[in-house]
């Protein structure tokens, strides 16, 4: 797979690098010890801090005294909550739509979640540190915890946020969200089935190896503060930081070393990096702020959990026409990014079906839990949990085959651009030749005719987004500036931290092409607040397309400039040159012209000599910002610039005495448009496997009754291993290049977390007769479903849903209803004309 | 505060430290060597898996006081950096600056097969888990010359990845073993 990179050899034709495998730039450092990850920093005078963090997930904070941790020795400073009134402003509202400033450093009148800050100390050692919060003396009050996002709908339930006002909220309710498409009690009405489920999905950890944690260094002289940060994005962290401290963005100066991951769950700004940047002010050294494994499961967010009253009509010859859902999604006791997930996640979540009636409400609910954020996926493969399943389920009740119905409903237009009724621009797709595929590449025919006892298949496709203009968020955009140096090397600088997505590799491989220099000569910035142009960040799969498409222009304008000097000093047109080999040469004479090095140091150097007017130095920036589409008041919308697909075929087996599930065959089948690297492709999707198999068989956050996580480190939290998972070994690519993105790429980091749960939870009920409607589907639920399928004597089985104890609703009779009715808060259809009197 | 002395990489480090100083911390903070990470500090992600005279520990869970006296090799200890004296610092070695690919591909003594099998089979993402991943392989090769892809898998079950699925890590220990047997002369795979 891979290939050595090209030499710059006189002679040879220059060769085209991206859709090759070049091995990674970043490595070295990596596999040698020498890269810098946060804990790695240690500045002159360092000191460090610890968080002390509430045992009680619901409390009302009586009083913290802070003094007896002052008398300890090595201890130089303890904040906690009260001192900070007035002084450090709430966050949560950087974006629009997020009017809540419900975050702070500190509890400070009451606790909403386990492992809620209360009070900080630094010392000058680690360990004083940890004594010093010991010595903290904290008076709580116990509250009442609501773990289940149901129970906190109702009017009786504690209430956690006090004295916050929402927009489209109330009581625990944070946001509202609803998608009104078409009519889908017609389609009820004309459906020949309508299956309907309940359906709940886990909350996930990201556990991103590398901890959360953040160096923070004040000098109060130049009054710059600047925080070192394991963050996905400089910027959010540098603007929000600014606000809460109040002192301008040119002040704060924020720096990425290397981030050993994230996946969502780094992309926002923490409470322990403000505790930090206030530790430096008030100290005048520098603060290290690094998390444990126990407070990163408590606080560093989480997949927010939903349950789904989801409904899907077909006609008898297997049409999807409509969906309806009822979501209540919980986001934890507080969140800047959850609600997002409900509206870009159904929005999204809706493909790869142009479905025309869609019928959604959701509760964005609040409970005394982890705090919800994004993950992998981003709200999509708990969308397509419950959807991918509905879709079996109604194959079944009609008597057709689950691939013949996905065959017939993929979106497969004989024209693109194509518009679904939800309003996504489908640009290209491959989505149902992926599909044929995989179901192939498993052995679909074959083994669904020749059933073999507790064995099964079964089948999943979504789509997923690459890049996101977020309804609280209207921008999309990212930005490469691009320098060549004087020596004909070239730096790259750009604020989307890479933190294994291969930055320097995949946008080396672009400028590499652009300007005809060797990728060795290219080097990729460190993320720097100071240095970097803007950008939002590495999230929502938007690396390869997005920041490489700015990566591209920025490309193209530097190629122009050099061209013109070369043009200049060559005496022809720069129409009749070319770049390559490190040289800029008369088109078809590879061999002669002048080399890029001689150039820019022309440029910089030897100004007299450049063509009249030409701006000296060779630097470019660009910034490209999708053409996508913001939310539409009825849901819809193009929020993506493109969408990859991800179709996958999971072969399990079930062991009927011990409950365990193996996944014994797995075939994925993407669309990633044009591959710019296809080792870090099928890496990306090797990778989004694993988290979508955490989510379906193992990783969960499990609390007991007064909100205590059970299960806060790696001994109880079942993250997935090397022998958990099976042989990656059958992933294909079907690229069709995005029309819209000039590359023609598309994102690879999700897409392959998407299907994975339904894949399994499908091809488990087609091995065991168990239709698991919860996540994850651990062999201690598989044992129980099993036994009491036998005991009852049938054939098919839910799990919980028909068990003697399970307590929710088992029949959508008794279904709870959303809490806003059509006509509530916002009436999409409302006739101000019609209606002048109803005041 | 105890006088603790360890031979890191070969090299003899002496420390007064406290009791409850971990031998993660005294590698990472005493010796200097930051390439051993922490990662959850309960023996659960392997992140700081290295090498304590020929066996391979998870070092956030011992003393640096219990194995005082000891040799340890992490993993800088596999390929030391690549100083020459001054006098080399000529045009071609500056250029040679611009080929560090090269030097992994060329030859088995600038890395360990492990880290040379990595790099080939992107075997790392985000790169945390890496030298641990390496250490512990490292000390399972040398015993297991000959693993089956299942066996390399159980060898693994202590260190966590969330990035790679794990994959390309196994492809990368069987290219290794490989090439440790013996039966490969170099790395390169032109």
């Amino acid at each position: 797979m891979t290939e050595a990179p090209p030499r710059s050899t006189t002679g040879t034709a220059p060769r085209r690098l991206v859709g090759t495998s070049v091995p990674r730039k970043e490595d070295l450092a990596l596999l040698t010890g020498t890269a810098r990850f946060i804990d790695d920093i240690a500045l002159p005078g360092m000191v460090h801090a610890k968080v002390l963090r509430s045992s009680l997930a619901h409390a009302r904070v009586r009083s913290v005294d802070t003094e007896p941790a002052r008398e300890l020795p090595g201890v130089l400073d303890v904040l906690a909550g009260a001192e900070l009134v007035g002084k450090v402003k709430p966050w949560g509202d950087l974006m629009q739509d997020l009017l809540v400033g419900d975050h702070f450093p500190f509890a400070t009148d009451k606790v909403l979640y386990e492992g809620q800050e209360l009070a900080a100390v630094v010392a000058e050692t680690a360990y004083q540190a940890l004594d010093g919060c010991e010595a903290v003396a904290v008076d709580l009050e116990p509250l009442p915890a609501v773990v289940d996002p149901e129970v906190a709908l109702r009017p009786d339930s504690p209430l956690v946020q006090e004295g916050i006002v929402y927009e489209f909220g109330d009581g625990n309710i944070f946001d509202r969200y609803k998608v009104r498409i078409g009519d889908f009690e017609a389609a009820e009405r004309e459906a020949a089935v309508v299956v309907r489920q309940r359906f709940a999905t886990n909350k996930q950890a990201g556990a991103a190896l590398d901890p959360h944690g953040c160096v923070a260094s004040y000098d109060s002289f130049t009054g710059v503060l600047t925080l070192y940060s394991s963050t996905q994005s400089i910027y959010m962290v540098r603007d929000v930081l600014a606000d809460v401290l109040q002192i301008p963005r040119t002040k704060v100066r924020v720096i990425v070393p290397e981030v050993g991951a994230g996946f969502g769950s780094k992309a926002q700004i923490f409470g322990h990096e403000v505790i930090a940047s206030l530790f430096s002010m008030r100290l005048g050294r520098p603060v290290k702020l690094v998390l444990g494994r126990g407070e990163i499961f408590r606080v560093g967010t989480t997949r927010n959990a939903q349950v789904r009253y989801a409904e899907l009509a077909m006609t008898a010859d297997g049409d999807i026409t409509g969906y309806r859902d009822y979501v209540v999604h919980n986001t934890g006791a507080m969140s800047v990014w959850g609600n997002q997930v409900v509206h870009i996640g159904t929005n999204v979540g809706m493909l790869p079906y142009p479905i025309p009636n869609i019928h959604v409400d959701s509760d964005i609910v609040h409970t005394t839990t982890a705090p919800g954020g994004p993950l992998r996926g981003f709200g999509i493969p708990q969308v397509i949990w419950a959807k991918e399943q509905l879709v079996d389920m109604a194959a079944r009740e009609l008597g057709l085959d689950p691939l013949a119905v996905r065959a017939r409903n993929v979106v497969d237009p004989e024209e693109f651009p194509f518009r679904t009724p939800m309003g996504h621009i489908i640009d290209s797709t491959s989505i149902k030749q992926c599909l044929l595929a995989s179901a192939d590449a498993i052995g679909w025919t074959a083994k669904r005719a020749a059933p073999v006892p507790y064995e099964g298949l079964g089948l999943a496709v979504s789509m997923k987004y690459t890049s996101c203009r977020h309804p609280s968020l209207d921008t999309d955009l990212s930005a490469v500036r691009l320098r060549l140096e004087t020596d004909g090397t070239v730096t790259i600088y750009s604020s989307d931290v890479s933190h294994g997505q291969s930055h320097a590799t995949m946008l080396s491989q672009i400028v590499a092409d652009g300007l005809g220099v060797g990728i060795e000569k290219i080097s990729l910035a460190p993320p720097d607040s100071m240095t970097a142009p803007f950008g939002l960040g590495t999230y929502a799969s938007r690396g390869a397309a997005v920041l490489g498409t700015a990566c591209r222009l920025a490309t193209e304008r530097l190629r122009d400039k050099v061209l013109a000097i070369a043009a200049h000093v060559l005496e022809v047109g720069p129409e009749d040159l070319d770049a390559g080999n490190d040289r800029v040469y008369v088109k078809g004479l590879p061999d002669s012209g002048i080399h890029l090095e001689i150039i820019a140091a022309t440029a910089a150097y030897r100004t007299h000599q450049l063509p009249p007017g030409f701006e000296p130095t060779l630097e470019t920036v660009a910034t490209y910002d999708t053409p996508t589409e913001r939310e539409a008041s009825n849901g819809s919308g193009n929020l993506s610039v493109t969408y990859s697909g991800a179709a996958h075929a999971a072969h399990v087996r079930v062991d009927p005495d011990t409950g365990q599930i193996t996944v014994v065959d797995y075939a994925m089948v993407h669309d990633t448009g044009t591959v710019i690297n296809p080792l870090i492709v099928e890496g990306q999707h090797q990778g989004g496997f694993l988290m979508g198999l955490g989510m379906a068989l193992s990783e969960d956050y499990v609390y007991d009754e007064d909100g205590h996580q059970l299960n806060a480190s790696f001994k109880d939290y079942l993250a997935v291993t090397a022998p958990d998972v099976p042989e990656l070994t059958k992933i294909y690519e079907i690229p069709a290049p995005s029309t819209t993105i000039p590359g023609g790429q598309k994102g690879a980091g999700e897409s392959g977390t998407g299907p994975v749960p339904a894949a399994i939870g499908n091809a488990v009920f087609n091995a065991t007769g168990v239709r698991f409607t919860i996540l994850p589907i651990t062999p201690q639920r598989m044992l129980i479903a099993l036994r009491e399928k036998e005991r009852r004597g049938v054939a098919t089985i839910r799990y919980p849903d028909d068990m003697p104890d399970f307590t929710g609703p088992r029949t959508p009779e008794e279904w709870p209803r959303p809490t806003a009715a059509d006509g509530g808060d916002f009436d999409f259809d409302f006739d101000w004309d019609a209606e002048e009197d109803t005041d | 505060m105890q006088k603790v002395t360890l031979t890191v990489n070969g090299r003899e480090v002496t420390a007064e430290i406290d009791e409850r100083t971990l031998l993660l911390e005294f590698v990472r903070d005493t010796a200097g060597l930051t390439g051993t990470h922490n990662g959850c500090m309960e023996a659960r992600c392997g992140c700081c898996a290295i090498e304590v005279d020929g066996d391979v520990v998870k070092s956030c869970n011992v003393l640096a006081v219990q194995v005082n006296g000891a040799e340890v090799t992490t993993i800088e200890g596999l390929s030391p950096q690549k100083l020459g004296p001054v006098q080399q610092v000529t045009t071609q070695t500056l250029a040679g600056v611009y080929e560090p690919l090269d030097a992994i591909r060329s030859s088995v003594e600038d890395l360990h097969p492990l880290q040379a099998a990595f790099h080939r089979c992107h075997a790392l993402q985000c790169g945390f888990c890496t030298p641990g991943m390496v250490m512990v392989l490292k000390d399972y090769l040398e015993e297991n010359p000959a693993p089956c892809r299942d066996d390399v898998r159980k060898a693994i079950a202590g260190n966590l990845c969330r990035c790679t699925g794990y994959q390309h890590i196994v492809d990368a220990a069987m290219e290794a073993a490989e090439v440790m047997r013996g039966a490969g002369a170099t790395t390169t795979d032109d």
